[in-house]
């Protein structure tokens, strides 16, 4: 009966051992695992019983750690945990990855193991228990080794080559063209000699567990520099924070107000941010939901329960096959490539022992969006050019029947990942905010299906990543984030496609809003008043507005930006409705157009006598 | 129990880089011997591209702090001189009280010895020289040197914390049985003194000896 609880006790210490050095190693190499620490603020205190083993606080064991399951047979087996650094390559197309997302993220990409981690405990007669009083002191003894151990490799985590790549992906400002996934499983295929070149072996020194003794080695490259690391380009983001979408869409509707609208969207990156320390966010519907993390799995407390080498039906034995871990690994692979692409906070993805995919970015992306075949980079430009033949009609169509309305300029996969220090967006995009405010507010059902989807828009290009996703907000059809991440330049994408939109000018401060207004009321006015002017007068005033704008000079960089479709949308709308839209300097020279047009119109009255059109008029 | 005592490798350091590589080194040590239980705390060094641990604990921060303030104190009055820095561990046993000896006695299990060569920086040549009849931009040239001098230092200081996780991994028997309640082993480090530096630190232990624990940091 005593030696049954001082075997226990050998292999509660072995298998909490290895539990602890498996997540010190994800936690210091695997960023989709780092969890919402907030070491300074939580107290020893609250330390979980697991947490405490071995005197190391290291928080939440990953979701990973949950579900393996250590039986005795595993204990005498090796734990070997592989990290592996995936590195992706150049795609030529990302409208591949948007409809085969099961496929690599960013083309094909090599997975090189870079570190290796060996577990043992060597006991060639099986886990024989100590005898005599001396047990007692020779396990206080095993478990003051175990923690020195751990301290050391603790401390030689943070100074192999691989930390410094895990601290780069880890980053919240940039991403890169690789990633880092593990693989844990109970053997290990030798490397090739062509692996083992370039690497170097580190052995702990055994910590004697009589029986037997716990080895720990690690064999890792000795210098990342030959790989082709980079940081993606990418231009910072850039939200609006004071966006104002076009009155044409709702003219009565209130915008929220600077001090409320003026926050940026974030998307989690790499789970790393912390839960409290959560940027502000824009008020959309779909963000409810979003931003909120799993909450944290309560770990299985393993101290003083039976001893943990007991079977149990868990799908994730670690003497399963090594396809399902390996299966794991690929998951977390594509979750992590992924992960740049989707706005979901690392929680919402499946876990790495999941078998299950994470659907919902690839089914919204094909499902919710049918016009995600985006094309020319949808980024937003800077300037809107014209949209190439047989692609413009999709977004320059201002009829609401029109399906097109309904959809967003897909976002490039990598680029939608929500990013804490993503404040503000590019100029141009503010442009396809407006398109998405203005069809968000002529097509109701283009903005529920906007709205149901809990997910960020996707570019249909991943590695071209040149385009920034557009979400929109609950209650305002603004845009929450838009971030682009592309290896390409920003700029020669705006260069290589045209694209207009009914509202190309998009530097409308907040503050004109109201001189905005105003011009709308004098505008509609105008138009209350021409309606009644003849036709022919009606249709050249709109003729000789609409050359003025053609002829217009450019805005700031806007020299190419001149949508005939915004002039057909405001030919429909009635004649000066859009000069809103334009700069101050131009909404002015409208102003001016306008008083022109008026003092013509009230020529043409007084010469035709017509008294009715004066008292409409003055409504 | 015997003393184990390890000397660490010279560091060729600058005034200005002291203060980080002495935490980064006396906080690895610490850390390794702070057995109880802890949350570990990864800092970033701010002069080169390694991370090194904290035990996490205030007081232990301030401490090392203060000893490391009062040696830069002393770098300054003795410049370009080598210096050591002895972090020791040790028991406190009780002994038989005499006139001569007080109650309580240190026993020291372990020390170790942080070698530093405080060097000024050396000023560029080419201003100086007269001989020189290449006109060399001071600019270029001092960059690289210091990017080159500051790349051996990071080289220096990471081989020797893996120094310290050797030494660590191989020597355990002589680390005493952790006691409940207790975060770290009782230390105490010692800098040269403003006098000759071996008499000061003779003169430094035997007042460590004599006087009571908790006077010593």
């Amino acid at each position: 009966m005593e030696m049954d609880r001082e075997s226990g006790k050998l292999e509660q210490i072995v298998s909490q051992f290895r539990s602890k050095i498996l997540h010190v190693v994800l936690d210091s190499r695997v960023p989709s695992l780092h969890r919402h620490q907030q070491h300074d603020s939580l107290s020893l205190s609250r330390v979980r019983k697991t947490d405490k083993w071995f005197n190391l606080v290291l928080g939440d064991r990953p979701p990973a750690l949950e579900n393996l399951n250590f039986s005795l047979r595993n204990l005498l087996d090796p734990m070997v945990i592989d990290i592996i650094l995936v590195r992706h390559a150049s795609c030529s197309s990302s409208v591949d990855n948007l409809y085969s997302p099961s496929a690599a993220a960013a083309g094909p990409s090599t997975e090189t193991v870079i570190e290796r981690w060996v577990v043992q405990y060597d006991c060639p007669r099986g886990f024989a228990s100590p005898s005599g009083a001396d047990a007692s002191v020779s396990y206080k003894k095993i478990y003051k080794k175990c923690i020195l151990l751990l301290r050391s490799l603790y401390t030689q985590m943070r100074l192999l080559p691989a930390y410094r790549i895990f601290r780069q992906l880890s980053s919240l400002n940039q991403t890169y063209n690789f990633d880092i996934v593990y693989k844990v499983s109970s053997f290990s295929h030798p490397f090739s000699r062509e692996e083992e070149d370039g690497m170097k072996e580190y052995s702990f020194s055994p910590v004697e567990a009589l029986p037997g003794c716990l080895c720990v080695s690690v064999t890792y490259h000795a210098t990342l520099s030959d790989f082709d690391l980079e940081p993606l380009v990418s231009l910072p983001p850039k939200i609006i924070t004071d966006y104002v979408g076009s009155p044409t869409t709702d003219p009565m509707r209130s915008f929220p107000s600077s001090e409320r609208g003026a926050h940026a969207t974030s998307f989690p990156f790499r789970g790393l941010r912390p839960p409290t320390s959560a940027p502000f966010q824009r008020p959309h519907s779909w963000s409810s939901g979003f931003h909120r993390g799993i909450p944290p799995t309560k770990t299985q407390s393993l101290a003083g329960s039976p001893p943990v080498y007991r079977t149990s039906p868990k799908p994730y034995d670690i003497t399963s096959p090594p396809t399902d871990l390996y299966g794991n690994r690929i998951q977390n692979h594509r979750v992590s490539t992924l992960q740049q692409a989707t706005a979901y906070d690392e929680y919402k993805l499946s876990p790495p022992f999941s078998p299950s995919a994470s659907p919902s970015t690839p089914t919204y992306l094909s499902g919710a969006n049918p016009l995600l075949t985006r094309h020319c980079s949808e980024t937003a430009p800077v300037t809107i050019p014209l949209p190439p033949t047989g692609r413009s009609n999709r977004y320059l169509s201002p009829n609401s029947s029109d399906p097109s309305r309904h959809s967003l300029p897909p976002l490039s996969p990598r680029s939608s990942k929500h990013d804490t220090s993503s404040q503000e967006s590019p100029s141009g995009i503010r442009s396809y905010r407006k398109i998405e405010a203005l069809r968000a507010g002529e097509s109701p059902s283009g903005l529920s299906n906007l709205y149901s989807a809990p997910k960020v828009v996707r570019d249909s290009k991943d590695d071209s990543g040149r385009f920034s996703g557009l979400l929109s907000s609950s209650g305002s059809p603004r845009i929450g984030f838009s971030r682009s991440s592309s290896r390409l330049s920003f700029q020669d994408d705006m260069d290589d496609c045209e694209f207009s939109c009914p509202f190309d000018v998009d530097d409308v401060d907040v503050s004109d809003s109201s001189s905005q207004n105003t011009e709308n009321k004098r505008a509609s006015e105008f138009t209350a008043q021409s309606n009644l002017v003849g036709k022919k007068s009606q249709d050249a005033a709109v003729g000789i507005l609409v050359h003025m704008l053609r002829t217009a000079p450019p805005l700031r960089q806007d020299s190419s930006c001149y949508s005939t479709r915004s002039l057909r949308a405001e030919y429909e709308g009635g004649v000066g409705i859009a000069s809103g839209f334009f700069m101050p300097r131009k909404t002015a020279d409208a102003l001016e157009e306008l008083n022109s047009y008026r003092e013509m119109k009230d020529l043409l009255l007084s010469k035709s006598g017509t008294q009715v059109v004066r008292k409409e008029g003055m409504k | 129990m015997n003393c184990e005592v390890c000397q660490l490798k010279e560091l060729e350091v600058e005034h200005f880089e002291i203060r980080e590589v002495l935490r980064c080194i006396l906080h690895t040590i610490v850390f390794h011997r702070a057995l109880g239980l802890i949350r570990p705390k990864d800092v970033d060094l701010e002069l080169f591209e390694i991370t090194y641990v904290q035990c996490g604990d205030v007081e232990l921060e301030k401490k090392i702090d203060e000893r490391i303030d009062h040696f830069i104190s002393w770098v300054e009055k003795h410049p370009n001189k080598k210096s050591q820095i002895c972090l020791s561990f040790y028991e406190v046993k009780s002994k038989q009280p005499s006139w001569f000896t007080n109650k309580t006695e240190r026993l020291y299990w372990e020390q170790w010895y942080v070698n530093l060569n405080v060097t000024q920086h050396p000023k560029h040549h080419s201003s100086k020289s007269h001989h020189a009849k290449v006109v060399v931009d001071p600019g270029e040239s001092a960059t690289e040197d210091r990017s080159s001098r500051r790349a051996m230092v990071e080289a220096s200081l990471r081989e020797v914390l893996f120094q310290i996780i050797k030494f660590v991994n191989e020597k355990k028997d002589h680390v005493p049985p952790i006691s409940d309640g207790v975060i770290y082993f009782p230390y105490e480090i010692t800098i040269p003194s403003s006098s000759d530096s071996a008499f000061g630190m003779d003169m430094i232990k035997r007042m460590l000896h004599s006087g009571h624990p908790t006077m010593l940091s």
